[in-house]
C-alpha cells in the first residue's frame, strides 16, 4: 500500500460541529493552516435552529420576559452560580463572549440571523418558549418578544407531525407577560399521501418545488384575519436557503413568516450542517472525513481517512456522547486521546472526586429534571482550555478542548450548549493559532 | 368531608388490575356476577407487566412443585387457545458446560440428571402444545447459536411460549367489560368498610379526577399483589407473603433466535431470550419488604444479570441495554428458605377469621396459570355470593381479537402498509387489526408510522385511545410499548401524545403533563443502564424533551 499522503499544518481540529467549525474558522482567520478531522455530522447537525448561549438563571420559567438582561449578563450570572460550568472557568474572559457570538453568527450568516444582544423567544413543537441568542434567519420573525398583535400558529391539515394548539400553548403562557396572542390554525396543505406520510425532509423538499411556496402562501393568506401580525409554521420551510421558501411564502401571504424550532429529525439542523460545510470550504479549511487514529497529539502523525496529519496544535472539539468525543463503555473516557473524564456538575464538580468508573445509577438522580452528573461529564480544562490529566496537570501546552467535550455543563438541556461551543471554540481556535484572546 | 360522589352495589369488587385481578373479573363477569375492578394505576403496572413474558410450564418448579408445572402447562395450552395472536414460540437451549462427557462421575451425573429432568418435562409439553426436547451435539449447538462461548459440549432444547403480559391483562379487563363489568383504572381503593365483622363496601379515589366514591360489595377480592401486605396492614388484615423483587434487562434488538439458560454467579438459573422485537435478560430474585412504588434497579442487579448472561454469550457485554425494569413477585410465605426455593404455588386466604368476612386475598401463582387461578378464585367468590350462576368458560371463549389471526401479508396488501408493521399490529390486536386499519382507510394520515421499533401506526394509537381504556399517556407503554424501544420516545412520544390528546380531549397543559410523566417513567428505567450508544441516545432525548420541550 502506498504511504498515506502526509499533511503538515498549524492546527488540527477534531470535530466539525459548532465548536470545531468556530475553532477552525477562528484559527484560519488568525492565519493558520487548518485541517479538520470529522467522522460524521455531530449534534450541531441535529440541532433545532436555535443558538442558545445563556438564559438568566434568576428568571422563572413562566416569566421569561422578566429576563431583560442581555445574553452576556446572563452568562455572568451563570458563571457566578454554577460551579464547574465552563462560563465560570472562563469568567475573566466573558467580556469577549459577545465577540465570539458575533464571529460565529457572521461566519454562518447564510443561515443565521444577526443577533440582537438579548434573547429571542421562539416557540417549539412542545408548546414551550425557548430563549436563543441567535437563530436561523427563517425563524427570526417568530420572536415572541417582538411580535405585537396576533401570532398565527400553523400546522398542516394533512400531516400529524405538529399540533398547532400545542405549539401555541407556549405562547399562551407568555401572553400575559407581553407576548403576542396566539391563534392556532391548520393550513390546508399536504393532504395527499406523499405529504401525509412524509418525514420533515420530505415536506421540506416538496415545498422547494417550483410554485409550492407560492401555493403555501396563498393557503396561508386565505386564513388571515385582521390583527394577524405574523405566522409561524412547522420547521420544514426548505432545506436549501437559496430556495428562499420562507421568504416566498411571506411575500405571497403578505405577512411575516417564521418557522418554529425543530425537534428530530431536524431540517434546520441539516441546513446548519450544510452552512458550516460551505463556510469551511470557502475559508480554506481542509476537511478530512474519518476518525482520528493513533494520534498522540501535536507534532506526531495521526491517521485520518487515509491521510497522515502532523499539526503543531490540536483542538479537541469532538463533542459529548452524540458527537462521540466522550464515551462510556463500562467507564467514561475521552475517545481521541484517552484523556480522563473528570469534570461534571453538582457533587461531582469537585475535581478531587474520581467518578469515571462509577455505575451510571450513582451518577444520575431519579428525578430527570435534576442536574444529572453523567450527562454533564467531560474533560476538565484550565482557564486556557488545556485539558488536564488525572493529576490536574496540563496534558500538552498545544492541546486545547472546546465545546461539549469539555465537562461541567449539560449541553443538551441547560441552555448554554451552543454558547459554550462558540465561546470555547473561538478561544481555542485563536489560542491554537498562536493568538491570545 | 364531602360524601362519596356515587354509590353502587356489586356482587364482587376486585382490587388490583394485574393478571389475577383482571382474570377473576373476567371470569366472574362471564358467569353473570356484577363486577367492579379497581386498579390504582394502570392495568399490568405490577408483577404481571414486569414478568418475563412467558407462559412457560415452569420446569424450574418441577422438582419441588410438580403440581405447579402441571397446572401451568395445562393452562398455557388454554391461553394459547383464547389468545393465539399474543403468544409465540421461544425455543430454549440448555447448554452443557462440563469439560468432557463422562470424564468425571459428577459430570456424568449432571448429564444424566439434566436429560431425565428435561425428559420428564417433555411429559408436560403436549398440555401446552410444546415440542419435545432434542439433544444437540456441539456442532449443532454452535450452528444454531454461534454467539455462545467456546468449549460447550452440546445442549438440550426446551420449547416454551412467550406472551405479552401487559396485553394479556388488558384483554382480560376488556373482556370483563364486554360482559358487563366496570373497570376503573387509576382509581385507588382507599379503605374497606366493615359492618359486624363483614367487609361490605370499598371506598376509592380516582387519581386523575380526584373524585371519591364508594362501592357496596358482596365479596371483595384483594388481588393487589406486591401491594397486598401494605394494603392489609392499613386495613386491618394480615396477608402472609414473601415478596421478591425481580429485575429484567432489555436489549435494543433480538440478540439471537434462541433463549439461553445460563447460570448466574451465585449458581441460580437465569436466561437470555429473544422476546418480541428485543431480547431480555432475567432475572434477579431478592426479598423485598418495602413499598413496590419505590422500586428502582440498582447497579448490582444490572451487573449480576449482565455477568450471568455473558458467561455463556460474551457478546452481551457489547450489546445495547435499553432499560432495566422490575416487579415484585408475590411468593408464598415461608421462614428460613432462600428466595429461589420459595414455592411458586398460590393460595387464597379467606379473612373471615380476621374479622373481615367476605374478603378474599390471592397470593402467589404464575402468569402461565393465571386463568386457572382466576377460575379457582371465582369459584370461591361464587360460593360466598351464594347465587346461581353460569359455569366457567374462560378456557374456551377467546379473548378480544383472539378469534382469528389474520395474515399480515393480506392486511399489508389490502391497506398499503408495510408487512412488518402489519405483523406487529396483528400480534397486538389479532382479528381486531382489521378494525384498527379501518381508521387508516378513513384518514390517510393515520398510516403514519410513529415508532419504527415497534411498528406503531398513528391509527393504532388512535384506536387504543378510543377502545383500550387509556386514561394516561403512559398507559400506551403497556398497550403498544410506546417509547420503550431503543429511541426511548424520541420519534414517537410527541406525535402519539398529540393523537391521544385529540381522542381524549386533553388541552395543551394536560398533554404536556402527560408527556412529561411518560418520559419520566422511561428515564427511571434507563438511568441504571446508560452506557455506549444508549447514553448518546439519552443525550438526544434530553436535548429534545428537556432542552427544547421544557418538560
Amino acid at each position: 500500500m502506498a504511504p498515506a499522503t502526509r499533511i503538515e499544518c498549524d492546527v488540527l481540529v477534531v470535530g466539525g460541529g459548532m465548536a470545531g467549525a468556530t475553532a477552525a474558522l477562528a484559527a484560519r482567520e488568525a492565519g493558520a493552516r487548518v485541517v479538520m478531522a470529522r467522522k460524521s455530522p455531530g449534534s450541531t447537525g441535529l440541532s433545532g435552529g436555535a443558538v442558545s448561549v445563556a438564559q438568566d438563571p434568576a428568571c422563572m420559567p413562566d416569566a421569561p420576559f422578566a429576563a431583560r438582561s442581555g445574553v452576556v449578563e446572563s452568562a455572568r450570572r451563570i458563571a457566578a452560580t454554577r460551579p464547574g460550568h465552563p462560563y465560570q472557568l472562563l469568567r475573566d474572559r466573558l467580556d469577549r463572549l459577545w465577540n465570539a457570538v458575533e464571529f460565529a453568527t457572521g461566519q454562518f450568516s447564510s443561515v443565521l440571523a444577526p443577533p440582537t444582544g438579548r434573547n429571542r423567544w421562539l416557540l417549539t413543537p412542545f408548546g414551550h418558549a425557548h430563549p436563543a441568542a441567535a437563530c436561523q434567519r427563517t425563524m427570526a420573525a417568530g420572536d415572541l418578544a417582538e411580535v405585537r398583535g396576533t401570532l398565527l400558529v400553523c400546522g398542516f391539515e394533512g400531516h400529524l407531525g405538529w399540533d398547532p394548539g400545542l405549539v401555541a400553548s407556549g405562547a399562551v403562557r407568555v401572553e400575559p407577560l407581553g407576548g403576542p396572542r396566539p391563534r392556532a390554525v391548520l393550513l390546508d396543505l399536504f393532504r395527499w399521501e406523499e405529504g401525509a406520510l412524509g418525514k420533515p425532509f420530505d415536506l421540506a423538499r416538496l415545498l422547494e418545488a417550483p410554485g409550492a411556496a407560492e401555493e403555501a402562501g396563498k393557503v396561508l393568506k386565505r386564513v388571515l384575519v385582521r390583527g394577524d401580525a405574523a405566522a409561524v409554521l412547522p420547521p420544514v420551510l426548505g432545506i436549501d436557503p437559496a430556495a428562499r421558501v420562507q421568504e416566498r411564502i411571506a411575500a405571497e401571504a403578505g405577512i411575516p413568516v417564521a418557522e418554529f424550532l425543530s425537534d428530530l429529525p431536524s431540517v434546520p439542523g441539516l441546513r446548519m450542517h450544510r452552512a458550516i460545510e460551505a463556510r469551511l470550504a470557502a475559508a480554506g479549511v481542509e476537511v478530512l472525513g474519518g476518525e482520528v487514529r493513533g494520534g498522540a497529539g501535536p507534532d506526531l502523525p495521526a491517521a485520518v481517512g487515509g491521510r497522515e496529519v502532523v499539526a503543531r496544535s490540536w483542538v479537541l472539539a469532538s463533542g459529548r456522547f452524540v458527537g462521540g468525543g466522550i464515551e462510556r463503555r463500562g467507564e467514561l473516557r475521552e475517545a481521541v486521546l484517552g484523556l480522563p473524564v473528570q469534570a461534571s456538575e453538582g457533587p461531582f464538580a469537585d475535581p478531587s472526586i474520581r467518578f469515571a468508573a462509577r455505575p451510571s445509577a450513582t451518577l444520575t438522580l431519579a428525578d430527570s429534571r435534576a442536574p444529572q452528573a453523567l450527562l454533564a461529564a467531560g474533560l476538565r480544562v484550565d482557564g486556557d482550555l488545556h485539558p488536564l490529566d488525572a493529576e490536574g496537570r496540563v496534558v500538552h501546552p498545544r492541546v486545547f478542548a472546546a465545546g461539549a467535550v469539555v465537562g461541567g455543563h449539560d449541553p443538551a438541556s441547560d441552555g448554554t450548549g451552543m454558547g459554550v461551543a462558540i465561546f470555547t471554540g473561538w478561544l481555542a481556535g485563536r489560542a491554537a493559532a498562536g493568538r491570545g484572546a | 368531608m364531602a360524601g362519596p360522589a356515587h354509590q353502587e352495589g356489586y356482587d364482587v369488587v376486585v382490587l388490583g388490575g394485574g393478571v389475577n385481578g383482571a382474570g377473576v373479573a373476567r371470569d366472574c363477569a362471564m358467569r353473570g356476577l356484577s363486577v367492579l375492578l379497581l386498579e390504582k394505576r394502570d392495568l399490568a403496572c405490577g408483577a404481571s407487566g414486569a414478568s418475563s413474558g412467558m407462559i412457560h410450564g415452569g420446569i424450574r418448579y418441577m422438582t419441588s412443585d410438580r403440581n405447579v408445572t402441571a397446572l401451568a402447562s395445562r393452562d398455557a395450552g388454554y391461553i394459547r387457545h383464547i389468545a393465539p395472536h399474543l403468544t409465540f414460540r421461544i425455543p430454549f437451549l440448555l447448554p452443557f458446560a462440563t469439560q468432557e462427557e463422562g470424564s468425571r462421575l459428577l459430570d456424568r451425573v449432571t448429564w444424566y440428571a439434566t436429560e431425565v429432568y428435561v425428559g420428564t418435562y417433555d411429559l408436560f409439553q403436549p398440555l401446552k402444545g410444546g415440542k419435545p426436547s432434542v439433544r444437540l451435539s456441539p456442532d449443532e449447538l454452535y450452528r444454531l447459536e454461534p454467539g455462545l462461548r467456546p468449549g460447550l459440549h452440546g445442549a438440550v432444547t426446551l420449547d416454551e411460549w412467550g406472551i405479552d403480559g401487559q396485553r394479556l391483562c388488558l384483554l382480560n379487563a376488556l373482556s370483563a367489560v364486554d360482559h358487563g363489568a366496570d373497570v376503573r383504572t387509576w382509581t385507588e381503593a382507599t379503605s374497606l368498610v366493615r359492618e359486624q365483622g363483614r367487609v361490605v363496601a370499598v371506598r376509592f379515589r380516582d387519581a386523575v379526577t380526584g373524585e371519591h366514591g364508594e362501592a357496596r360489595a358482596g365479596v371483595v377480592v384483594n388481588a393487589t399483589g406486591g401491594w397486598s401486605p401494605g394494603f392489609g396492614r392499613s386495613n386491618g388484615f394480615p396477608v402472609p407473603m414473601r415478596p421478591g423483587k425481580g429485575v429484567h434487562l432489555s436489549l435494543d434488538r433480538r440478540h439471537g433466535n434462541y433463549g439461553i439458560i445460563c447460570t448466574a454467579v451465585d449458581g441460580r438459573q437465569m436466561f437470555l431470550m429473544p422476546h418480541e422485537m428485543e431480547s431480555i435478560i432475567g432475572t434477579t430474585d431478592d426479598d423485598f419488604f418495602g413499598n413496590p412504588d419505590d422500586l428502582d434497579a440498582t447497579a448490582d442487579e444490572v451487573a449480576y444479570l449482565v455477568d450471568g448472561a455473558a458467561s455463556l454469550v460474551p457478546s452481551v457485554r457489547e450489546a445495547r441495554i435499553t432499560r432495566a425494569w422490575w416487579g415484585v413477585r408475590t411468593t408464598l410465605f415461608e421462614y428460613g428458605v432462600e428466595e429461589d426455593d420459595l414455592s411458586r404455588d398460590h393460595r387464597i386466604y379467606d379473612h373471615a377469621a380476621d374479622g373481615s368476612a367476605g374478603l378474599l386475598s390471592f397470593v402467589g401463582g404464575k402468569l402461565a396459570s393465571y386463568r386457572a387461578q382466576a377460575e379457582e378464585l371465582a369459584d370461591r367468590v361464587v360460593a360466598l355470593v351464594g347465587k346461581g350462576v353460569k359455569p366457567c368458560r374462560t378456557h374456551e371463549v377467546p379473548l378480544p381479537g383472539g378469534d382469528e389471526v389474520p395474515s399480515p401479508r393480506d392486511l399489508a396488501a389490502r391497506h398499503g402498509i408495510a408487512e412488518v408493521v402489519a405483523a406487529r399490529l396483528v400480534y397486538r390486536h389479532g382479528s381486531l387489526a382489521w378494525e384498527v386499519l379501518r381508521l387508516a382507510d378513513e384518514d390517510p394520515r393515520m398510516k403514519l408510522v410513529l415508532c419504527r421499533d415497534e411498528g406503531i401506526l398513528a391509527a393504532e394509537v388512535a384506536w387504543i385511545a378510543r377502545h383500550e381504556r387509556v386514561r394516561r399517556l403512559q398507559d400506551l407503554r403497556r398497550r403498544c410499548r410506546l417509547a420503550l424501544g431503543g429511541c426511548g420516545g424520541l420519534d414517537c412520544a410527541r406525535p402519539a401524545a398529540q393523537i391521544v390528546a385529540r381522542e381524549l380531549g386533553w388541552d395543551a397543559d394536560r398533554l404536556r403533563a402527560e408527556l412529561a410523566d411518560l418520559l419520566e417513567a422511561g428515564w427511571r428505567e434507563r438511568r441504571a443502564v446508560l452506557d455506549g450508544w444508549q447514553l448518546a441516545e439519552e443525550e438526544l432525548l434530553r436535548a429534545v424533551h428537556r432542552g427544547l420541550g421544557g418538560l
